[in-house]
C-alpha cells in the first residue's frame, strides 16, 4: 500500500497531542446566543425556513428532553455537561446557497486543503480537477474513475453539495436536510422520526429539538445509486454543539452507499457532538453506512476533545433488505455510539464492522444492537477494539431474537488488542433467545500483540513501531476490506496515528 | 438498594420488613450482628432491585418475588441420605442445625454459634447496594455450619452440609475455611417441598496451596424462591472446583463472587442449569483475577424447555497487576421450545495487557446432522433427542475427577429427564 510510507513519515513526525486536523478557519460565523431555550428552537427552525410542523416537533421534543435525565450506564466518565454553556446554531456567513465553488469562501477551500481526506472528494471540491478527469489518486487506489458526491458539513451548515445533477439524473435526492425539509417535505414527514422516535434517548431527543443540519438521501425504486455518496462533518467554531441530522432511504429494489467522515479543530474546551442518524430500507434494498471518525481526541493530559453522543439506527423495514455499518473510531476524548438494525423484513440482514482505536484518555463505549424480529433474519458483528496509553475501550452490544423470529441468525466476534499496561478493554455483550429456532453464537478474546509475531516480523529487519503497525493491520483487516477503497487507505492511516506515541 | 427510590414498598418487602420485626427478639447475634441485620433490613426497605440495577438486568426481583410466604416454626424437614455413600452429613432442617458430627482434621461449629458470638460479623451484609441476597439472608439468617479444614488434611470422604426445609421460609450460611496444603470435598445440598423463601450464603477461603471441591446441588420445588451466593477467596497455588446443578425452583438465583487472589491460583467453574416448567433461573458470576499467572475456566450448560427463562451473567475482571492470566469461558444453551428463553452476558473487563481471555456463548436448538445421524442408525426421534441433550450435559458433569460423584450427578440427570425429558 503506497499509504504506508507516508503513515511512517507522520507517526515519526507528530507527537501524540499533535492533531493532525487541530487547525481553525478564521471565517466568519452567524452564531445564535449560547443556551437553550424555546426561542433557541424557534430562531434556528425560523433561519432554517421551515414549516409549522417541523417547529412543532422541534418543540414537543424540547420539551421532553427537559424531562429526561443523561444516561450514565456507559463505562465513561467525564465532568457534567453544562447544556446551557452551547451554542446551539453556528453557521458560516458565507454560504447563503452557493451554486459553484467559484462562490466558496477560498478560507473553507483551504480547509478541506489542510484536511487532505477524503482526498478524491478535496481535489474535486478545490476545483483541481473536473468530475471524470483522470486523478493522480487512481493510480493509488486502481479505482480510476469512480465517483463521489459529496455534502459537506462545516459547523452543521451543508455548504456544498456536488453531483447534485448527475444524482438528479438518476432520480436519487441527495441534498442537506434544511433543504430536503423545505424541498420534500412529504419525504421527510413520512420517514423522519420513524426510525430514532422523538423520546429515543437523552441526546437523540435534543438532537430532535435543535439539529441545525445534515444530509437527507433518497433513492428511488429499483436505482442502484450511481456513486458512492459522501458527507463530511467538521466541528469549527467554538463552544459550539454540532446535532446534524441525517436520513436515508432506500426505497423498494434501491442501493447507496454512504461514506461519512469527520474532523473538529484542536480546542482545549470539551465540544458535544449529538447526531441522529436513521437509515430506512424498504423491500430488497440495500443501505451500505460508512464512517470515520477522527475528531479531536483531546491532548496528551486528556485535555478537550470532542464528546461524540451519537444514536444511528437503520430499520431494515422490507423483506431481503439489508442494512451494513461499518465504523472506523479513532477520535473523540468520548464516544458513545451504537450503530444498530432492526431487523423488521423476513429474511433481512444487518451487519456491524467496527474497529475502535483508543488512545490518551480516550473513552470509547460503543457497540451495535441487531434486534432481530422477523423470520430468517441474520446478523454478523466484528469488532475489533484496540488500547492504547491511558484509554477505555468498551464494546456493549446486543443480539436480541423475539418470540416469533424463526430461523434468526448471528455471528458475533469481538476482538480486543491491548497495547500497553495502563488501558483497559471490556466486552459486554447481551444476548437474548425467545425463540428455539435462533443460532447465536458470541465469541469475544482479549490478548496482547505476541511476542512470536512481534519477533518474526522484527527478525525481518522492522523497527518494532512498524512491526506493531503491521500486525494491527492484520489485526483489522476483516473490517478495512468492508470499507470503500477511498476510506481503507485513509483509516490504515489514521489507525496508524492513532497509536502512535504508544509503543516503548 | 433500587438506585431509584420507589415510594411504596411491595407486598413482598413488606411482609420481609414486618417478619424481622416479628423475629427479632428469637434471632441469634451479638451487638455487631445486629448493626448488620438492622443494617441489611434498612436497604429492603428501599426497596429490592429491578431491571434498572444493571447485576439483576434479567431478573427483576421486585416483580418477581411477588410473595413471601410466613415463617412456620411447627414445620420440620427430615435429614435426607447423603449423595454418595460415606459422606458425612451435616443438616440443616427447616433453619436449624441439628447435629454437629465429628470429623477427622475438621473443625466444625454452628453458625448459630458464631452469629452469637459475633465471630462472624464481617460475613454478613455490609451496605452493598446491589447485594439483595446478602440483605435478606443477613436480616433471617439462624443457622449453618462453619467448617475448618486443618492445615495439610486430607479429608478423604465427602462431607455434605444440607439445607432441607417443609416449606415457610428457610435461611442459612455456610462457612468454610481450607487450611493451606488441604484437601477435601464439600457437596451442598439445597431442596425441600412446598411454598418457601430460602436464601443461603457461603463464604469459602482455599488457602494457599489447598485444594477443595465444592458441589452445590439445588433441587428445590417448583414453588420455591432460591437466593444462593457463594463467596470465594483462593489463595497462592491454591485450586477451587465449583460445580453447581439447577434443578428445580420457582424462581432461582444463584450468584458466585470469586477472588482468585493468589499467584498460581486456579477456578474451574463447571455448571448445569435443568430449566422446566415456569423456573426463572438466574446464574451470575463476578470472577476477579487479582494476581499475575491465575487461570480460570468456566463452562456453563443449559437446556431450557417449557416456559422456562434462563439467565447466565458471567463477569471476568483482570486487575492492572494480574499479568499472564488465562480466563476462558463459555456458556452453551440449547433451547429447545419457542416458550421458553435464555439471555447470555458474558462480560469482560480487563486492565492488564499481558494476558488471554475469551469467552464463547452459543444458543442454539438440537443439531439437526447429529439428529439425522442417529435416527438414520435407526433411534427414533425422542431417544436420539434425548441422547444429544444427555450428553450435552454429561461432558460437564464428567470433567470432576471423583467417579462416586459423576455418578451420582449422572442419576439425577436421569431423574430429572424421566420427569420433564
Amino acid at each position: 500500500m503506497p499509504a504506508v510510507q507516508e503513515t511512517i513519515e507522520q507517526v515519526r513526525n507528530i507527537d501524540v497531542d499533535q492533531y493532525k486536523y487541530g487547525f481553525e478557519t478564521l471565517i466568519e460565523t452567524d452564531k445564535a446566543p449560547k443556551g437553550l431555550n424555546e426561542d433557541i428552537i424557534r430562531l434556528i427552525s425560523a433561519k432554517k425556513d421551515e414549516p409549522e410542523w417541523m417547529l412543532e416537533w422541534r418543540l414537543e421534543a424540547f420539551r421532553r428532553w427537559k424531562t429526561m435525565s443523561e444516561p450514565t450506564w456507559a463505562r465513561v466518565s467525564y465532568p457534567e455537561i453544562d447544556f446551557q454553556d452551547i451554542h446551539y446554531y453556528a453557521a458560516p456567513k458565507s454560504t447563503a446557497g452557493p451554486t459553484s465553488l467559484d462562490e466558496v469562501d477560498p478560507e473553507l477551500l483551504r480547509t478541506y486543503e489542510k484536511l487532505g481526506i477524503p482526498l478524491k472528494e478535496q481535489e474535486i471540491l478545490a476545483g483541481v480537477r473536473k468530475q471524470g478527469e483522470p486523478s493522480e489518486l487512481d493510480a493509488i487506489d486502481g479505482n480510476g474513475g469512480r465517483k463521489v458526491a459529496v455534502d459537506a458539513v462545516f459547523d452543521s451548515v451543508s455548504v456544498v453539495t456536488t453531483f447534485k445533477k448527475e444524482l438528479a439524473a438518476a432520480g436519487v435526492i441527495f441534498c442537506s436536510i434544511s433543504e430536503a425539509i423545505r424541498e420534500h417535505p412529504d419525504l421527510v414527514r413520512k420517514y423522519l422520526g420513524t426510525v430514532v422516535p422523538t423520546s429515543d434517548n437523552y441526546y437523540a431527543t435534543l438532537n430532535t429539538a435543535v439539529f441545525t443540519d445534515g444530509s437527507f438521501v433518497y433513492v428511488p425504486k429499483g436505482v442502484r445509486c450511481p456513486m458512492e455518496l459522501s458527507t463530511y462533518f467538521r466541528i469549527n467554531e467554538k463552544n459550539t454543539g454540532q446535532f446534524e441530522r441525517t436520513l436515508i432511504i432506500a426505497e423498494e429494489g434501491a442501493y447507496v452507499s454512504y461514506l461519512e467522515g469527520c474532523t473538529a479543530p484542536q480546542r482545549d474546551e470539551n465540544q458535544l457532538h449529538a447526531a441522529v442518524v436513521e437509515l430506512i430500507a424498504l423491500d430488497d434494498a440495500e443501505i451500505k453506512y460508512s464512517t470515520v471518525q477522527n475528531w479531536y481526541p483531546g491532548d496528551k493530559d486528556g485535555k478537550g476533545g470532542i464528546y461524540n453522543f451519537v444514536t444511528k439506527r437503520g430499520d431494515c423495514r422490507g423483506r431481503n433488505s439489508k442494512i451494513s455499518w461499518t465504523q472506523v473510531e479513532t477520535g473523540s476524548a468520548i464516544t458513545w455510539k451504537y450503530p444498530s438494525c432492526i431487523l423488521r423484513g423476513d429474511n433481512s440482514q444487518g451487519e456491524f464492522y467496527s474497529i475502535a482505536v483508543s488512545n490518551g484518555h480516550q473513552q470509547i463505549d460503543s457497540g451495535t444492537k441487531m434486534l432481530h424480529l422477523g423470520k430468517n433474519t441474520v446478523s454478523r458483528i466484528i469488532s475489533k477494539g484496540i488500547s492504547a496509553g491511558k484509554s477505555n475501550n468498551t464494546y456493549r452490544g446486543q443480539v436480541s431474537v423475539h418470540r416469533k423470529a424463526t430461523n434468526a441468525r448471528n455471528f458475533t466476534n469481538c476482538d480486543s488488542l491491548l497495547i500497553g499496561n495502563d488501558c483497559g478493554a471490556h466486552t459486554v455483550p447481551y444476548i437474548e433467545a425467545k425463540n428455539a429456532t435462533a443460532k447465536l453464537e458470541h465469541e469475544a478474546t482479549t490478548s496482547k500483540i505476541s511476542e512470536d509475531q512481534l519477533f518474526y516480523v522484527m527478525q525481518r529487519g522492522i523497527p518494532e513501531e512498524e512491526a506493531i503497525a503491521l500486525i494491527v493491520n492484520g489485526f483489522v483487516k476483516e473490517v478495512i476490506q468492508e470499507l470503500p477503497m477511498e476510506f481503507a487507505v485513509e483509516a490504515q492511516k489514521l489507525i496508524g496515528i492513532s497509536l502512535e506515541g504508544s509503543v516503548g | 438498594m433500587n438506585l431509584h427510590a420507589t415510594p411504596q414498598m411491595t407486598a413482598a418487602e413488606q411482609a420481609l420488613v414486618d417478619t424481622y420485626g416479628q423475629l427479632f427478639s428469637d434471632l441469634p447475634g451479638d451487638t455487631a450482628v445486629v448493626v448488620r441485620r438492622d443494617e441489611a433490613v434498612e436497604a429492603l426497605k428501599s426497596g429490592l432491585p429491578t431491571r434498572r440495577v444493571e447485576a439483576w438486568h434479567y431478573t427483576d426481583l421486585r416483580r418477581l418475588l411477588s410473595a413471601v410466604p410466613a415463617f412456620d416454626p411447627a414445620l420440620q424437614a427430615k435429614e435426607q441420605p447423603a449423595l454418595v455413600s460415606g459422606a458425612t452429613v451435616l443438616p440443616v432442617l427447616s433453619g436449624r442445625a441439628t447435629s454437629v458430627p465429628r470429623v477427622d482434621g475438621v473443625a466444625i461449629q454452628r453458625v448459630f454459634d458464631r452469629l452469637s458470638d459475633g465471630s462472624i460479623a464481617p460475613q454478613l451484609f455490609d451496605g452493598d447496594a446491589v447485594d439483595a441476597i446478602g440483605a435478606i439472608n443477613t436480616a433471617f439468617v439462624g443457622d449453618g455450619y462453619a467448617l475448618d479444614i486443618a492445615e495439610g488434611a486430607e479429608i478423604a470422604k465427602p462431607i455434605e452440609v444440607q439445607n432441607l426445609h417443609e416449606g415457610g421460609q428457610a435461611h442459612v450460611r455456610f462457612a468454610a475455611r481450607a487450611g493451606r496444603n488441604s484437601r477435601a470435598t464439600i457437596v451442598e445440598r439445597q431442596t425441600g417441598a412446598g411454598e418457601a423463601l430460602v436464601s443461603a450464603v457461603s463464604h469459602i477461603t482455599v488457602e494457599d496451596g489447598a485444594d477443595l471441591t465444592w458441589i452445590i446441588l439445588q433441587e428445590q420445588p417448583d414453588e420455591a424462591t432460591f437466593l444462593g451466593q457463594t463467596n470465594i477467596e483462593i489463595g497462592a497455588d491454591a485450586k477451587l472446583t465449583l460445580f453447581f446443578m439447577n434443578a428445580g425452583g420457582r424462581l432461582v438465583r444463584q450468584e458466585v463472587k470469586v477472588a482468585v487472589a493468589g499467584e498460581g491460583s486456579e477456578f474451574v467453574l463447571r455448571g448445569v442449569n435443568l430449566l422446566a416448567g415456569e423456573t426463572h433461573c438466574d446464574v451470575t458470576m463476578v470472577l476477579d483475577h487479582e494476581a499475575a499467572n491465575t487461570v480460570s475456566t468456566e463452562v456453563i450448560r443449559n437446556v431450557v424447555t417449557d416456559k422456562a427463562k434462563g439467565v447466565f451473567q458471567g463477569q471476568i475482571r483482570v486487575a492492572r497487576d494480574a499479568q499472564k492470566t488465562d480466563a476462558k469461558m463459555a456458556c452453551n444453551t440449547l433451547l429447545l421450545t419457542d416458550e421458553g428463553e435464555f439471555s447470555a452476558k458474558p462480560e469482560l473487563e480487563i486492565f492488564a495487557d499481558d494476558v488471554a481471555c475469551g469467552h464463547g456463548a452459543t444458543v442454539t436448538e438440537i443439531d439437526q446432522g447429529h439428529l439425522f445421524y442417529l435416527m438414520a442408525r435407526g433411534i427414533d426421534e425422542k431417544t436420539a433427542r434425548g441422547l444429544l441433550v444427555r450428553a450435552f450435559l454429561a461432558e460437564v458433569i464428567e470433567d470432576l475427577d471423583n467417579e462416586a460423584l459423576v455418578e451420582a450427578l449422572e442419576e439425577k440427570l436421569t431423574a430429572w429427564f424421566a420427569t420433564h425429558g
